[in-house]
């Protein structure tokens, strides 16, 4: 009896506690859907849930022509869940991964990339960095095939961290203009940072559920906020005078080992900035664009002779004087108090007409004008200049304009000499771009435009805002003075001070500038160098200013040192600018038997070669890209077409066309090689994977 | 002489049962992955439902050949299954492969099997022929010995292999043993070390060994005079305090980390529900979202887009919570415990020790899977991740759980004869 006693007991024993644990789950299930059922559903909308932000895609900056100038192109950063991969996958992965990691980025041995990896996954870290270096998107299809990454997110845990970077098509061309951005993708410098908030576009917010396994995905509630782009920027930039700018200013640096330089190329009638170059030497002695001393604060300077040219206006527009008036300017020194003015000629110029003062550029000749007509009352003198606008910034489309600095007679630092040193551009500052507006008023026949270097805002074609030419002063001077200091400029090239740029072509007109920098209160034998003028002189179209900051060596004047530079300018943009050419002088040479090597290019540059060399063309199409059929003596141009998406032919084409088409749409260029382009590395017609690389050979 | 035909002697309940089991199953693991966008049919072999048609239809012929067996078969090769079970397991541990983050899967051609499933059907069948040896005596500490050791080769070598939830089934052996007059002793010994753990983690161990002394003391003083009862409080109340030191030591290194996160987060899942507590949390949300009658079928949400991870494994529960509700939850709830009851039954009328110890060794390794797994979904207990018998999408499972059934069902249906045999 007492077995079955102990059976039964022990069956009930059982039953008890079996029914105890399905009673448990049958409460728990009740409570959990019951009693707490509105906590989890709610939960269950709440949790893992997160609003992020999703990240607008920055605007363009774009050249006169619609070039690119900057873009956006992804980039990725490699990391990896080390967590995540099961045992076996990473024990069979994991050296030969590490092997093609540390030969790809090459900056740790295989073994150091294992234990960094081994280490993170020991710690059950979710998320390493394996290199902080960008990878384009080739290298990142590429790496998607190697060890462990073949398995995807989920399995072998890699990450590719999308990070979206700025792209210059044209490299350092005007780079300190178009500017930066860091790594939030805010603009720090330049239109970057200027027109931060146009390019950079809002934003969106999205609610995004965490998923198993830890990756995200997007909720669409509709509450979400969706991201506005960014809006283009459209400046005034020409790339092809950009470039004979740069590299024009590059090469009298580099001749001089000056300290920095500064060009400025503008449209006299618009004010429109087509080039703006700022280069500055760095340690090694290389030059590169660190600031932007045509517009910037430290690029506001005593800006010496250039200067000259407010002071004619305002004597001129003061006193009725004739340009051929002499003035003795003595044996070229001359003391005003207790400080002596020099003249640049050893022995002193002797007696010169008011014409020759200024192109011969005498100080003392200017000082004596000045203090003649002003001496007793400078406020007046000071009056024209502020009548000039010179005392005012600009009101620059870039944040940081340098303030101009001009003294007034109840400033405390007033002084005698300050009215004939003032006369000839000292105690005073101007920035560049402030001068080169001046000029640009007297080659625009007195009427002052700001100038500007965006000219709209763009939504894709649209245009969403558009910056017209506005007038700062209509007229700074009489039609009479304008017309005398116009004849003085172009004498400073004629007869002056630059004689050595005289041209036969075409007329310019300027100023040149030397002046001693200050240092430690005293005029030191260190000099900032300037011409500052317009082209051609009859029809004005461009205005110029070139600083030079502390050339070395014996050639130390703004004739010798920036005058060249603005030549070299002024010569290749009238080579460029065939309208300017007076229409029916020229010659036009066939020299029969060679016939030139055209291929292919931007049809309209293809057509006004030929027609310069007298070479019959056809058009069998509008395209603007083209290509070439050369039948007997005459071209015909085929449509080349550039489509979005689709590589396109560029073989044929000289390496600039090249690169400007295949950049554009998004592609990166590796050269070798030199003439025209031979071969391309991805064949015409297969479509783009924005960022890849495309390789060029050329002969 | 032929008895009565084989059809008439099967249990058709518990067939029926299983079959509706599956098929419940087989529904739910449909409604797991189904995507509205994509609306696969469930015969899709792309799907984890389609795969499990044909380890269902593979089951139902398993079923059929066990029926074809001979009925002393089991019962003459019980060492043999074991020995070859076992012998797969050590094979395995030396060259398998590893599925997440165990290496409990043998690779044959295309798929693989996981012995370890089909250990726990050997295991049972051993410690059944080894007590059906009519001088076994379960007070006999040798005779328990070599049970313990039937049961702890296999579920060593899970551990070994790093399946700890699979082999902590093993430990449910103990219910034939317990029916079969092993002193209850040991398990409450054993229950009250697990609610020491769980309670260790839950209160600091100052007070809990305060608490142990109290409890100590009074015993000692109820039973003063009985003094085999005080040797036997003073030896458990130390066990229980080096329990409760050990607990440290076992959580930071004998659990791996994920183990560890797991029995820390069933304590507080708010710890880091995103990390951890995530499995429960997500399940919790799926099964609290049903409410009294759940969304209807294939409308659930929750269960959808992988929120609930091992949505058609060890966490299919949650698909019957969020689709069916409490409803569905309670007749499924019904079909296993009417299951399991009407096999407590049947292994009590069996005539031979074997088939009725084989018989509660099923009770056990079912009612162990299906109480610790919905335990688990609905966060009484550690995420374990061992399946849902014959719910769970699975071919390893399924048909290990159908030869379980099956070979035991064969036996109860030879019931009779076991007694002309003798």
């Amino acid at each position: 009896m007492s077995i079955k006693r102990d059976i039964v007991l022990r069956v009930r024993i059982a039953f008890i506690l079996t029914f105890l644990v399905a009673g448990a789950v049958v409460f728990r299930i009740a409570k959990i859907q019951f009693i707490e059922g509105e906590e989890w559903r709610s939960l269950g909308e709440t949790l893992g849930m997160q609003v992020m932000n999703v990240k607008a895609t920055r605007g363009n900056i774009y050249a006169d022509d619609g070039s690119l100038l900057a873009t956006s192109l992804p980039f990725y950063r490699l990391a990896i869940d080390p967590y995540l991969p099961t045992n076996g996958l990473y024990k069979n992965n994991i050296d030969s991964l590490c092997y093609l990691l540390s030969r790809y980025y090459g900056d740790l041995t295989p073994t150091q990339y294992k234990r960094k990896i081994d280490r993170a996954r020991k710690d059950g870290r979710r998320y390493l960095t394996l290199n902080r270096q960008e990878i384009g998107y080739q290298d990142k299809k590429h790496m998607e095939n190697w060890p462990l990454f073949r398995e995807g997110r989920l399995k072998g845990g890699v990450l590719f961290e999308k990070v979206e970077k700025r792209f210059l098509p044209f490299s350092h061309l005007g780079i300190r203009t178009i500017g930066s951005v860091n790594a939030n993708d805010r603009g720090t410098v330049g239109l970057e940072y200027s027109f931060n908030k146009q390019l950079a576009g809002v934003n969106g917010k999205g609610l995004y559920q965490k998923m198993a396994g830890g990756g995200w995905k997007p909720i669409y509630d509709g509450t979400e906020k969706r991201p506005v782009d960014g809006y283009d920027i459209q400046t005034t930039i020409n790339v092809d005078l950009q470039d004979v700018t740069e590299s024009a200013l590059l090469d009298e640096l580099q001749k001089h080992n000056a300290d920095y330089g500064v060009a400025i190329v503008m449209e006299v009638k618009t004010g429109e900035i087509k080039a703006i170059s700022n280069l500055s030497r760095n340690t090694d002695g290389d030059y590169y664009e660190r600031y932007n001393y045509a517009v910037g604060n430290q690029g506001s300077r005593e800006p010496g002779s250039t200067f000259k040219l407010a002071s004619m206006i305002a004597l001129l527009e003061e006193v009725d004087i004739k340009l051929t008036d002499t003035i003795n300017t003595g044996d070229g020194s001359l003391e005003f108090f207790d400080k002596t003015m020099r003249d640049h000629k050893p022995g002193g110029f002797g007696t010169l007409t008011v014409q020759e003062v200024f192109e011969k550029s005498s100080n003392i000749g200017v000082a004596k004008l000045i203090s003649q007509h002003f001496g007793n009352e400078p406020e007046k003198f000071i009056n024209y200049l502020k009548r000039m606008n010179l005392h005012q910034p600009l009101d620059f489309q870039m944040v940081g304009e340098g303030k101009p600095y001009i003294k007034d007679p109840s400033d405390s630092t007033w002084s005698g000499v300050s009215l004939p040193w003032m006369s000839h551009g000292y105690e005073l500052k101007m920035t560049p771009l402030q001068m080169l507006t001046l000029y640009n008023a007297v080659a625009n026949n007195g009427k002052m435009v700001k100038p500007m270097i965006v000219k709209g805002v763009m939504k894709a074609d649209r245009m969403v805002e558009e910056f017209e030419t506005e007038v700062i002063n209509d007229r700074i001077a009489s039609k009479e003075t304008l017309r005398k200091v116009k004849m003085m400029m172009e004498g400073v090239v004629e007869r002056g001070t630059a004689q050595n740029i005289n041209h036969s072509h075409y007329k310019i007109a300027g100023k040149t500038g030397t002046a001693k920098k200050v240092k430690n209160g005293r005029y030191v034998r260190e000099y900032y160098t300037s011409f500052a003028g317009y082209f051609p002189a009859e029809a004005p179209r461009y205005s110029c200013i070139v600083v030079i900051d502390n050339p070395k060596g014996y050639q130390i004047y703004g004739s010798d040192v920036s005058a060249p530079v603005f030549k070299e300018i002024a010569d290749k943009i009238y080579s460029l600018e065939l309208d300017m050419h007076e229409v029916g002088t020229q010659e036009r040479t066939y020299v029969t038997g060679v016939f030139p090597h055209i291929k292919a290019g931007k049809r309209d540059e293809l057509t006004m070669i030929c027609n310069e060399l007298g070479i019959s063309n056809h058009a069998k199409t509008e395209a603007e890209w083209v290509k070439t059929d050369v039948i007997n003596d005459a071209v015909y141009w085929k449509g080349n077409t550039v489509k979005y998406e689709v590589i396109p032919d560029v073989r044929g084409m000289t390496l600039r066309d090249a690169i400007y088409v295949l950049e554009n749409l998004g592609l990166k260029v590796k050269v070798n090689g030199r003439g025209r382009v031979a071969t391309q590395s991805l064949a015409p017609g297969g479509r783009i994977a924005k960022g890849s690389t495309i390789k060029l050979q050329m002969s | 002489m032929r008895q009565d035909p084989l059809s008439q002697k099967t249990d058709w309940a518990s067939v029926l049962l299983f079959g509706a089991l599956v098929i419940a199953g087989w529904l739910n693991i449909y409604a797991a992955e189904y995507d509205p966008e994509i609306d696969q049919s469930i015969f899709d072999f792309g799907t984890s439902a389609g795969r499990q048609f044909i380890w269902i239809l593979t089951s139902v012929v398993i079923a059929f050949t066990i029926f074809f067996f001979d009925y002393k078969f089991f019962d003459s090769f019980a060492y043999v299954i074991y020995g070859i079970i076992m012998a797969m397991l050590l094979f395995i541990l030396i060259g398998g492969k590893e599925v997440a983050g165990s290496k409990s899967w043998l690779g044959i051609g295309g798929f693989g099997l996981q012995p370890s499933e089909f250990a726990k059907f050997a295991a049972a069948l051993a410690l059944a022929k080894y007590l059906s040896h009519s001088t076994r005596k379960l007070t006999d500490l040798n005779t328990l010995g070599v049970c313990f050791l039937i049961i702890l080769l296999p579920m060593a070598m899970t551990i070994l292999q790093g399946d700890t939830g699979t082999a902590l089934v093993f430990t449910s052996l103990v219910v034939p043993m317990f029916r079969e007059g092993m002193s209850p002793l040991l398990l409450i010994i054993a229950v009250s070390i697990l609610l020491v753990f769980l309670l260790t983690l839950l209160i600091s161990q100052t007070v809990l060994l305060v608490g142990i002394a109290i409890v100590t003391l009074l015993a000692l003083g109820l039973n003063a005079r009985n003094p085999k009862k005080l040797v036997y409080i003073i030896v458990s109340s130390i066990i229980v305090t080096f329990a409760v030191r050990s607990v440290d030591f076992i959580l930071t290194d004998v659990l791996k980390p994920h183990q560890q996160k797991r029995v820390l987060s069933l304590v507080n899942p708010n710890i880091d529900p995103l990390g951890a507590g995530w499995n429960v949390t997500q399940s919790k949300i799926a099964i609290g979202s049903g409410g009294l009658i759940g969304k209807g079928f294939l409308e659930g949400t929750q269960t959808k887009f992988d929120f609930v991870p091992e949505q058609t494994t060890d966490f299919i529960f949650c698909t019957i919570g969020e689709e069916h509700g409490y409803l569905g939850s309670i007749i499924m709830l019904g079909l296993f415990t009417a299951l399991l009851l009407r096999l407590v039954v049947l292994a009590e009328r069996q005539k031979s020790t074997f088939s009725r110890v084989f018989g509660y060794g099923v009770v056990g390794i079912i009612f162990f899977h299906f109480t610790v797994n919905i335990a688990m979904t609905i966060g009484l207990f550690p995420v374990i991740g061992i399946p849902l018998p014959f719910f769970s999408y699975g071919g390893s499972s399924l048909w290990a759980f159908t030869i379980l059934l099956f070979s035991f069902l064969k036996m109860d249906a030879h019931r009779m004869q076991v007694l002309q045999r003798l």
